[in-house]
């Protein structure tokens, strides 16, 4: 007896991606499409507050109850305040609990410290008006007074003087007497940051100039980087602006609270702990799926779709233990991209191969805005529909993904392709749905069969193996949620 | 290289002459001027590389990326000695074949030879190589990271904010902050780009 499928999450109005209208058929309903429930694969997962029957109102108690313990006293009434959020979080569950986060820490902070001027600086990514689309649809703007912006890394910068020499924020990000750094703590760009240091990237990123970014990807090294992010907020300059952090705490299933701390390193180390616990299960799972085709069918760009709150970034990765430090590189990171000539040729023998179990991408519905095109020469890829296929074409970043894309009509024609080129009847489709995952009946059938041993090995082998690389203390795995 | 298949144009009804565009282009092809004692946008089209910049930070959104003839930006590899272009990659420490820009598919050769050719300043690196035209991002290092191994010295343009400077690299992390925080693999890494750098080109 196999499960319904999940409903997937909306296509969405953007600039980035192609008219809702012209997705006329989701993953999910095709045809021998099944639903696996978290659950059923990872039995100790945490319950979560959202989604649940209360809505919104449980992202508000658990944010009021974390703000509770909080330090505020340094921001006194006439004192300015920049919220710092990133584009990241209205990612996930349609963006509502992080909006709702953001919305009750205004008001906490309004009231505890009388200070009137609370505002709203939201960081983003390569897609510059991205933040401003989510700032619109969650209503900010009005919540935030018309104080609520989103800052792009091509901004007006300001130099910060770190102990890696100069680096760059934006201007915007800082101008205030106090940042609180508020973020969420699903392990998402794993293959970047190989849960080092997560919670304090965005100091690195989000709040950063193009120059710190590049930084980052292009100067330090695949491990090395994660520590831009530290030299920045380490930095004089920022600590005496820093006032505190909140992070709504993810797992594949939804949120499960939300952490605030003056501390940073406190809540970095329980959502360093917590993103391991709660994500390497799942995506050692994604690991142990032995052939697939892949359906891209999410509001955002290829690489950030989700599949129960895990990015297809990380499924290009799965085939080697991401959270093991002794891998320097990731199958997927710009490290990789940039380490194979242009015949497809790594530059050295070691450069890990792109996950041999994805044996077709069927892109029905992604974005535009993020360099993609390295998905598409290493995977054969098939677009849906000619309004997608113009869309890239057109996109500075991506004038090369139709040279190794096909073009397919609609989304029943491409996988019959699909299933024929490959014969795989296995489906994974990365469409945002809560709960569980959906994928094809057979697929279904293996990760029910593997998922047993999957989770023996990450709690018993792997998981303290992580803990030890980065210098955590094993007792925190039986205090985080 | 490049194949450029937009450019920018400017509704100068909705411009309000706020320079932001200016600012953020990354090869100075926009420029504001009085006309009827208004400040309006001149975009020089013989400039633009077709990234977004301007068009995704326009505060008025009077700005949109339109269909152009297509026409390739790019320097010639071929044109140069290649022991010439692996030495200015060497001393830049990239791989010749390596990949600069994701965008645009530039690759470290290309860039060493756009240098040989002339090019002095990251716009003019840009406009030489198409890279840094993209996202306009990523890729931002490994141009200063040329200039600066070329020995070119440069000048960024008043009021732009663009190209604030080169930051450190793997290389030139101090000694105590591999020390004091190993777990990050600093070594490691710089070996790792050791083996990229000295790797034979084929």
């Amino acid at each position: 007896m196999y499960n319904q499928p999940l409903e997937p999450a909306p296509t969405k109005e953007s600039q980035y991606g192609v008219d809702p209208a012209t997705v006329t058929m989701r993953g999910a309903e095709l045809e021998n499409m099944t639903s696996v429930p978290l659950g059923e694969l990872i039995p100790d997962l945490p319950g979560v507050i959202y989604p649940s029957d209360k809505g919104l109102a449980a992202v508000r108690a658990e944010t009021e109850a974390a703000l509770e313990s909080v330090d505020m006293s340094m921001i006194t009434e006439g004192k300015t305040v920049n919220i710092l959020a990133s584009h990241h979080g209205f990612t996930f569950l349609g963006g509502f609990p992080y909006a709702e986060m953001l919305r009750t820490i205004k008001d906490v902070v309004s009231v505890r410290t009388q200070a009137k001027q609370v505002r709203l600086r939201a960081g983003l990514g390569m897609r510059f008006r991205e933040t401003e689309e989510y700032i619109k649809t969650h209503g900010l703007d009005e919540y935030f007074e018309g104080k609520a912006i989103g800052i792009a890394p091509i901004d007006a910068g300001i130099p910060i003087e770190t102990e890696l020499g100069t680096l760059y924020g934006l201007k915007k990000a800082y101008d205030a007497d106090f940042i609180i750094h508020a973020h969420n703590s699903d392990v998402r760009e794993v293959h970047f940051h190989r849960q080092v240091d997560r919670a304090v990237k965005p100091f690195g990123m989000s709040y950063a100039r193009c120059e710190t970014r590049s930084t980052y990807h292009m100067n330090m090294g695949p491990r090395a980087a994660n520590f831009v992010a530290r030299a920045i907020f380490e930095s004089p300059f920022v600590q005496e602006k820093f006032a505190f952090a909140a992070f709504m705490i993810m797992s594949p299933a939804g949120a499960i609270t939300v952490d605030a701390d003056n501390d940073l390193y406190a809540i970095n180390d329980r959502t360093t702990v917590g993103g391991m616990k709660h994500y390497g299960k799942i995506i050692s799972l994604f690991g142990a799926i032995d052939e697939c085709i892949v359906i891209l069918d999410f509001p955002c760009p290829v690489p950030y779709v989700f599949a129960s709150g895990v990015i297809y970034a990380n499924m290009v990765g799965a085939n080697i233990d991401l959270f093991d430090l002794d891998n320097p590189l990731p199958p997927y990171t710009w490290y990789t991209e940039t380490f194979y000539n242009e015949h497809g040729k790594p530059l050295i023998p070691e450069i890990p191969p792109v996950n041999p179990a994805i044996k077709a991408v069927v892109h029905n519905y992604a974005w535009i805005g993020y360099p993609a095109v390295f998905f598409a020469e290493h995977t054969p890829t098939i677009v849906v529909g000619a309004a997608q296929a113009e869309l890239f074409n057109r996109d500075p970043m991506n004038l090369n993904y139709m040279k190794h894309a096909l073009l397919a009509d609609n989304l029943k024609a491409a996988m019959e392709f699909a299933y024929r080129t490959t014969g795989t009847d296995k489906v994974m489709i990365f469409d945002g749905a809560s709960g569980g995952l959906n994928v094809s009946r057979s697929l279904a059938d293996h990760l029910l069969k593997v998922a047993p041993e999957v989770n023996r090995r990450v709690g018993e082998d792997l998981m303290p193996k992580w803990l030890v690389q980065r210098d955590i203390d094993p007792g925190l795995l039986q205090q985080v949620a | 290289m490049k194949t450029v298949k937009v450019q920018a144009q400017v509704d100068q009804e909705l411009c309000t002459g706020c320079r932001t565009c200016e600012k953020v282009c990354p090869v100075y092809a926009v420029e504001l001027e009085k006309q009827d004692g208004q400040l309006k946008v001149n975009i020089y089209l013989d400039i633009c590389v077709g990234c977004w910049n301007c068009e995704q930070r326009c505060p008025e959104h009077a700005i949109a990326m339109v269909p152009c003839e297509p026409f390739d930006i790019g320097t010639e590899v071929s044109d140069f000695d290649y022991a010439e272009i692996e030495a200015l990659c060497k001393k830049a420490r990239f791989h010749p074949k390596q990949l600069m820009c994701y965008c645009t598919a530039t690759r470290a050769e290309e860039v060493a030879a756009a240098i040989l050719a002339g090019a002095g300043s990251p716009d003019a690196l840009v406009r030489a190589t198409g890279v840094g035209s993209g996202c306009g991002i990523e890729c931002n290092q490994t141009i200063l990271r040329f200039l600066e191994a070329a020995g070119k010295s440069w000048q960024r343009k008043k009021g732009s904010y663009q190209w604030m400077g080169r930051t450190m690299t793997a290389w030139e992390v101090p000694q105590e902050i591999r020390t004091n925080f190993a777990s990050f693999r600093f070594d490691s890494d710089e070996e790792l780009f050791d083996r990229i750098v000295d790797a034979p080109v084929d």
